[in-house]
């Protein structure tokens, strides 16, 4: 074997720098925190300013119909995940790169960057998830329902669709930098075709006014869509997973898993180059 | 026999050239590609430490030896060869690596522990002797952005020296903090061996590889081109340096390529090259045995290759094992040279008085070009010679000491 030699597994390394892991979420969340004013509740402020903004929008300009539920939830309870989605992809696409020091000098298992940078925004949707429940507290929406074991099956595959695009993207922006400028193009278009200002319904309006319903499930290739609107069932609407959420659970799967083969794959390489 | 570290025929070659040019490449294993240009940073090394050994790899920029560290670390992976770390490993290649200035000491810490490997178990049970090591007191709990380098520095050391490793690699970062901090990190990496660990010391200073490795390798343009003990090495490192350029030189296709990439090493420019160097004593005679106080003669040599304009004529004095003992150039001395044109044969000479103590001394003899920027050509030890019939003092300077005694005066006693 033309190796280092090591007799643990590539799982068996990451899971023996599960400590790091901590540590450097830590970092990152205590960092972006350090000095300012506001601390985490800048978690609670994009997520909010942006549904404000929608809501203004979509209230006083441009009527959407969201029926019983008030915009301002309806945009927030999809910008809260989304932002965790679109947040953690950007930075940790960026994680190699920001910290290459360290990456040409000193090995550990280097997907700890990238995962770290998701675990450290995760941080951020926990905190504007609670303010997700005073709002629906304020509106009086149920809370705590049966449906809400949901949540973290459908975080879990969140999460796997993150991490899994995470790895591909900071893998390959170590050779080629245009990956971050791509990568944060295509969050900006896949936030539209994903139904976060909007309601699916709207979309099923518009197929049918074409007789063209078959394109729903086209629509629904994309993972996030089936992700948004099974949150949206549990927190808003009291109801079970939404009926693509089982393939958005297989996309996500196979991207996590094509995302830390490749990683894995590139790993050597990330340090020669500089 | 067990070793902690083998190092096997290990070659590491990167292709020449910007940087990828195409997706395709990232992809493609190193190798499969016919024509492409290499640079072999490391080529063919090989060594093998048991534990508590320790080498130390010295080399000018360039040599290899920081790519041997990634190489050993697993940072990056050879292009051919076995390597075989067995045991916990740790290494010193950055002090403070991962370190963030807004974070306190104590934070930082936990950081840059859990990078170096260890566990939060692990770190709080050794965080009182890490922080003793340091010395830094309360500024633990202060963020790093307001320590000084020194604390930094020793922070940084402190942490990796507990790691507690069987492998332990140390790169230049001795040079940081101040001399009684080198001498405690030392006595640690002493410490560490005596325990077993292996030690790896890479470094362009000669003292230290001295002071700490009890094997020394020297490097080259990725080969190994000296080993033996630390001594040995220091004492060896200007000679190979020097034969092993000259052999590059005179080898040499001269390649634009390879310079553009900075991977062109000169370590001398061989406009002229040192053909002789011979001691004479005060009556002409040709001597290698002196008495302390002597006066004698250095006569240095060289051959004319290109024209030189006033280069800079130096030699020096040095005991066996590597210790300077006179060190001395024209520019120093601020004497003016002559210019010197392609085809002359040139000759110093240098007049000095040997106080001396008894023992053996290497001369070496070195020509730079006037503006210092290159060494024209350098040999470190271009003859031995012997001092004899001393007084008994030791040491390096004999002082030529006289001894009185005051008369007794019997009035106080």
């Amino acid at each position: 074997m033309t190796t280092y030699s090591s007799n643990r597994t590539q799982l068996g390394q990451l899971i023996a720098h599960k400590d790091l892991l901590i540590s450097w979420t830590g970092r990152i969340v205590k960092a972006r925190y350090q000095q300012s004013v506001l601390g985490g509740l800048w978690a609670v402020v994009q997520p909010l300013a942006l549904a404000l903004i929608f809501t203004a929008v979509f209230t006083f300009v441009v009527r959407m119909d969201t029926g019983e539920i008030p915009y301002i939830i309806f945009s927030y309870s999809a910008l809260v995940p989304w932002l965790l989605f679109e947040q953690s992809i950007s930075s940790s696409v960026q994680s190699l790169v920001v910290n290459m020091g360290l990456v040409s000098k000193i090995y550990f298992p280097r997907e700890i960057l990238p995962m770290a940078e998701v675990a450290a925004r995760l941080v951020d949707f926990l905190i504007a998830f609670v303010v997700l429940i005073g709002f629906m507290l304020y509106y009086g929406r149920p809370i705590f329902t049966l449906n809400w074991i949901f949540l973290p099956v459908i975080l879990i595959v969140q999460l796997s669709l993150v991490l899994g695009i995470g790895l591909i993207g900071s893998a390959l922006n170590v050779f080629f930098r245009d990956v971050s400028h791509v990568v944060i193009l295509i969050l900006k278009v896949w936030m539209y075709a994903t139904p976060i200002i909007y309601p699916v319904s709207l979309v099923e309006a518009q197929l049918a006014s074409r007789g063209a319903e078959n394109l729903l499930s086209l629509y629904f290739i994309n993972p996030m869509a089936a992700i948004i609107e099974s949150y949206r069932n549990v927190l808003l609407y009291d109801s079970g997973l939404n009926e693509y959420f089982g393939l958005a659970a297989i996309i996500s799967f196979v991207v996590l898993a094509f995302g830390y083969w490749l990683f894995k794959r590139l790993e050597f390489n990330f340090a020669d180059i500089v | 026999m067990n070793y902690s570290i083998e190092f096997n025929n290990i070659i590491k070659r990167y292709k020449l050239g910007k940087t990828v040019t195409s997706v395709r490449d990232v992809f493609r294993n190193i190798g499969s590609t016919g024509q492409a240009e290499y640079h072999y940073a490391v080529n063919d090394v090989s060594f093998q430490l048991k534990p508590g050994e320790s080498l130390g790899i010295i080399g000018p920029n360039g040599a290899g030896k920081t790519t041997t560290l990634k190489l050993l670390s697993g940072v990056t992976k050879p292009t051919s060869g076995l390597i075989n770390v067995n045991g916990r490993f740790s290494a010193l290649i950055e002090l403070g690596a991962g370190f963030h200035p807004d974070l306190t000491g104590r934070e930082n810490v936990y950081l840059n522990g859990t990078i170096l490997g260890m566990s939060r178990a692990e770190i709080n049970e050794r965080f009182d002797d890490i922080l003793d090591f340091a010395g830094i007191g309360d500024f633990i709990d202060t963020p790093v952005k307001r320590y000084s380098s020194g604390m930094y520095a020793r922070l940084g050391f402190s942490i990796a020296a507990h790691v507690d490793p069987d492998v332990l690699l140390v790169d230049e970062v001795l040079a940081v903090g101040d001399f009684a901090f080198r001498a405690k990190c030392y006595k640690r990496m002493d410490d560490l061996r005596a325990k077993g660990t292996s030690l790896i010391f890479v470094t362009h200073d000669m003292d230290a590889v001295r002071r700490v490795c009890d094997r020394g390798m020297v490097m080259y343009s990725g080969k190994s081109v000296f080993e033996g003990t630390s001594a040995e090495a220091v004492v060896a490192y200007s000679d190979v340096i020097r034969k092993a350029a000259k052999k590059a030189s005179q080898e040499a296709i001269p390649s634009n390529k390879s310079t553009e990439n900075g991977l062109a090493q000169r370590v001398m420019s061989f406009a002229a090259d040192i053909t002789n160097v011979s001691m004479f004593n005060s009556v002409g005679d040709n001597v290698t045995t002196f008495e302390p106080g002597d006066e004698a003669s250095i006569v240095v040599t060289f051959d004319v290759n290109k024209d030189m304009e006033s280069p800079v004529c130096a030699f020096s004095i040095r005991q066996p094992d590597g210790t300077m003992v006179y060190d001395a150039t024209t520019r120093w001395l601020d004497i003016d040279t002559p210019s010197y044109k392609a085809g002359e044969q040139g000759k110093v000479e240098y007049k000095v008085r040997l106080n001396l103590v008894e023992g053996v001394y290497n001369v070496g003899a070195d020509l730079a070009s006037h503006d210092l920027s290159c060494y024209i050509d350098r040999v470190e030890q271009a003859m031995g010679f012997a001092i004899v019939n001393g007084t008994g003092a030791k040491g390096i300077a004999d002082l030529q000491t006289a001894v009185s005694f005051g008369e007794k005066d019997m009035e106080t006693a």
